[in-house]
């Protein structure tokens, strides 16, 4: 475990020394400035952060696959993964080590919006449990960005493609589920049984009603089991990749 | 495993696909010893290298390092190798002395002992004086001055070096194969390498493979040798003398073992070339007979036994097997 924190902390040096983990905060503080001020910052409107932490995903699933990009695409185009690989540590250690730097800004991106919640307690009193559950969702959530991203930096030596394909995939899980999902709905006149069933999985696949309940303070275990499983599902399949490729 | 090596490699093979990137190779390198592994570009250096290093398996055969298999044990294998990759990648955006304690606390090092560890490579690795500079400011000498640093952190019996000298400056390759010699008796050092001189100074036995396969193994001395034997016919003493070419010859011709003189130069200074069997006896017979002559003996020295020469005869495609690849 000390040797997976020494990796975590090494990653998390890095980003901060990298000018696109910077950009990239300040995209994500714009846009959540920009739901602050048209959501929440309304006139004569209920002082409740919620809409603004129910549409980060929106940021964060284009966010995060810049943060992850060169985790291992890096590693493997400088030949460092070399040197890494030949040291005393499992590939386990150095797959939970780069999540956990990855995660550990992430949480410092999210963390930066606290600053909008402290503006809104200077003008209003808002409700903090429904804040605290909507952090603890954002953080569910990035679990799982951080590992689609993880997977994909695994897969390739290019930054740009793995940034892609992450961006691909959250947007899918982001959006287009839930669209589709209700695009079925809506062009089939007489919907069979088992379209409903689709839906429904379409639906709990998707991050924005999981985003909606969090940010409404409602913590339902199914939400933390599909962040907690799907993260672990793509940790897993990070190390499968890290795995087979010294077989290559 | 063999005792006293540590290094055995036995019949091992990397295939990729039905390209043979090492082809059942097996060699051994003594305990304390330096031995050198050269090879022409794609001979399968580095894949050897990257197996006994865990970084890949191999296809068949076993390798073990420190008295543990590369495949069944990596963990004890890659805890006792230093290992220095070609190019050394580092992480250009950290200090020296950051880079070197963040490989020592990932090589299990005691937080009480790193930072004397640290200090202790830098200095013999001359890095005192950048232990504070971004590792993305130094020169490439300086920077392979570090992966050698950290190859050596964590004191390990066992150093397998790809190419350490690449980038070096010529003072810098002097005092980093002074380096390597000190490091001899200590650790155990695998060294790859395409600079023959180097191999010549710092290494007890050499290893060439060449197309995948172990072309020959033994001492340096041994490897010219075997080169005179296989290349009677080439080698040649060079006699310079200042005296009448003609009477020279003469003399030179009339002495046991001599079989062929050419001049290759007359004038007041001569040069021939002598052919037979070119032993020490013939070298001092030449000399005292060129003294009782009264000429003068300007230089005499043996041309095709280099173990450059044997080198590129040796990993020249249509080369044949010789009998030192044992």
């Amino acid at each position: 475990m000390f040797k997976t924190l020494t990796i975590a902390r090494r990653e998390l040096m890095g980003l901060f020394y990298s000018p696109v983990a910077y950009v990239v905060l300040v995209v994500y503080l714009l846009f959540v400035g920009l739901l602050f001020a048209l959501l929440v910052l309304a006139p004569g409107a209920v002082a409740d952060p919620g809409p603004m932490f129910a549409w980060n995903h929106l940021a964060l699933m284009f966010v995060v696959p810049f943060i992850t990009m060169a985790l291992f695409s890096e590693e493997y185009r400088s030949g460092r993964i070399e040197t890494m690989r030949t040291s005393p540590l499992s590939d386990f250690s150095i797959v939970l080590g780069k999540f956990l730097g990855a995660l550990a800004f992430y949480c410092v991106i999210i963390g930066s919006s606290l600053i909008y919640v402290i503006i809104l307690s200077a003008f209003g009193r808002p409700d903090f449990m429904p804040v605290i559950t909507s952090y603890f969702g954002l953080f569910l959530m990035g679990m799982l960005m951080v590992s689609v991203g993880l997977f994909f930096s695994a897969c390739t030596q290019h930054q740009v493609l793995a940034a892609i394909s992450s961006c691909a995939v959250l947007v899918t899980f982001g959006i287009l589920l839930q669209g589709i999902g209700g695009l079925l709905g809506s062009i089939i006149s007489q919907p069979p049984a088992w379209l409903g069933t689709v839906q429904r999985v379409m639906n709990y696949m998707s991050l924005e009603p999981q985003m909606q309940h969090f940010s409404m303070g409602l913590v339902d275990t199914s939400h933390i089991a599909y962040f907690i499983t799907g993260t672990f599902f793509f940790l897993m399949l990070t190390y499968l990749v890290l795995e087979s490729r010294k077989w290559r | 495993m063999a005792s006293g090596a540590d290094i055995v490699v036995k019949n091992l093979t990397k295939a990729y696909g039905k390209f043979l990137a090492v082809d059942h190779i097996s060699f051994e390198v003594p305990k304390g010893s330096i031995v050198g592994f050269l090879g022409p570009n794609g001979a399968g250096k580095t894949t050897t290298i990257r197996m006994l290093t865990c970084f890949m398996p191999p296809t068949s055969g076993t390798a073990s390092v420190a008295g543990f298999d590369v495949f069944t044990q990596s963990m004890e294998v890659r805890s006792r190798v230093g290992y220095l990759p070609e190019n050394a990648p580092i992480y250009t955006e950290m200090r020296v002395a950051e880079y070197l304690s963040y490989r020592g606390r990932l090589k299990g090092i005691e937080r009480s002992a790193l930072k004397s560890r640290v200090e202790s490579v830098c200095q013999k690795c001359w890095l005192g004086e950048r232990l504070r500079w971004p590792i993305g400011t130094l020169s490439k000498g300086y920077r392979q001055r570090l992966g050698i640093a950290d190859a050596l952190l964590n004191n390990p019996p066992v150093l397998i070096l790809d190419e350490p000298t690449v980038g070096l400056d010529p003072t810098q390759i002097r005092e980093t194969r002074k380096m390597l010699a000190d490091l001899a008796g200590q650790h155990t050092v695998l060294l790859s390498t395409h600079i023959l001189s180097e191999v010549e100074l710092t290494c007890q036995r050499v290893i060439i493979i060449g197309r995948g396969k172990i072309l020959a193994q033994g001492t340096p001395e041994e490897l010219k040798q075997e080169c005179a034997r296989r290349n009677s016919s080439g080698a040649k003493l060079v006699v310079e003398v200042r005296g009448p070419a003609q009477q020279v010859k003469m003399a030179l011709g009339a002495m046991p073992g001599v079989e062929n003189v050419e001049i290759l130069s007359d004038g007041p200074v001569c040069s021939l070339s002598v052919n037979g069997k070119l032993d020490g006896a013939l070298r001092e017979l030449i000399a005292s007979t060129v003294v009782e002559r009264g000429w003068a003996l300007r230089e005499m020295r043996t041309t095709g036994t280099s173990l450059e020469e044997f080198f590129v005869q040796i990993t020249d495609p249509g080369a044949t097997n010789p009998s030192l690849a044992a």
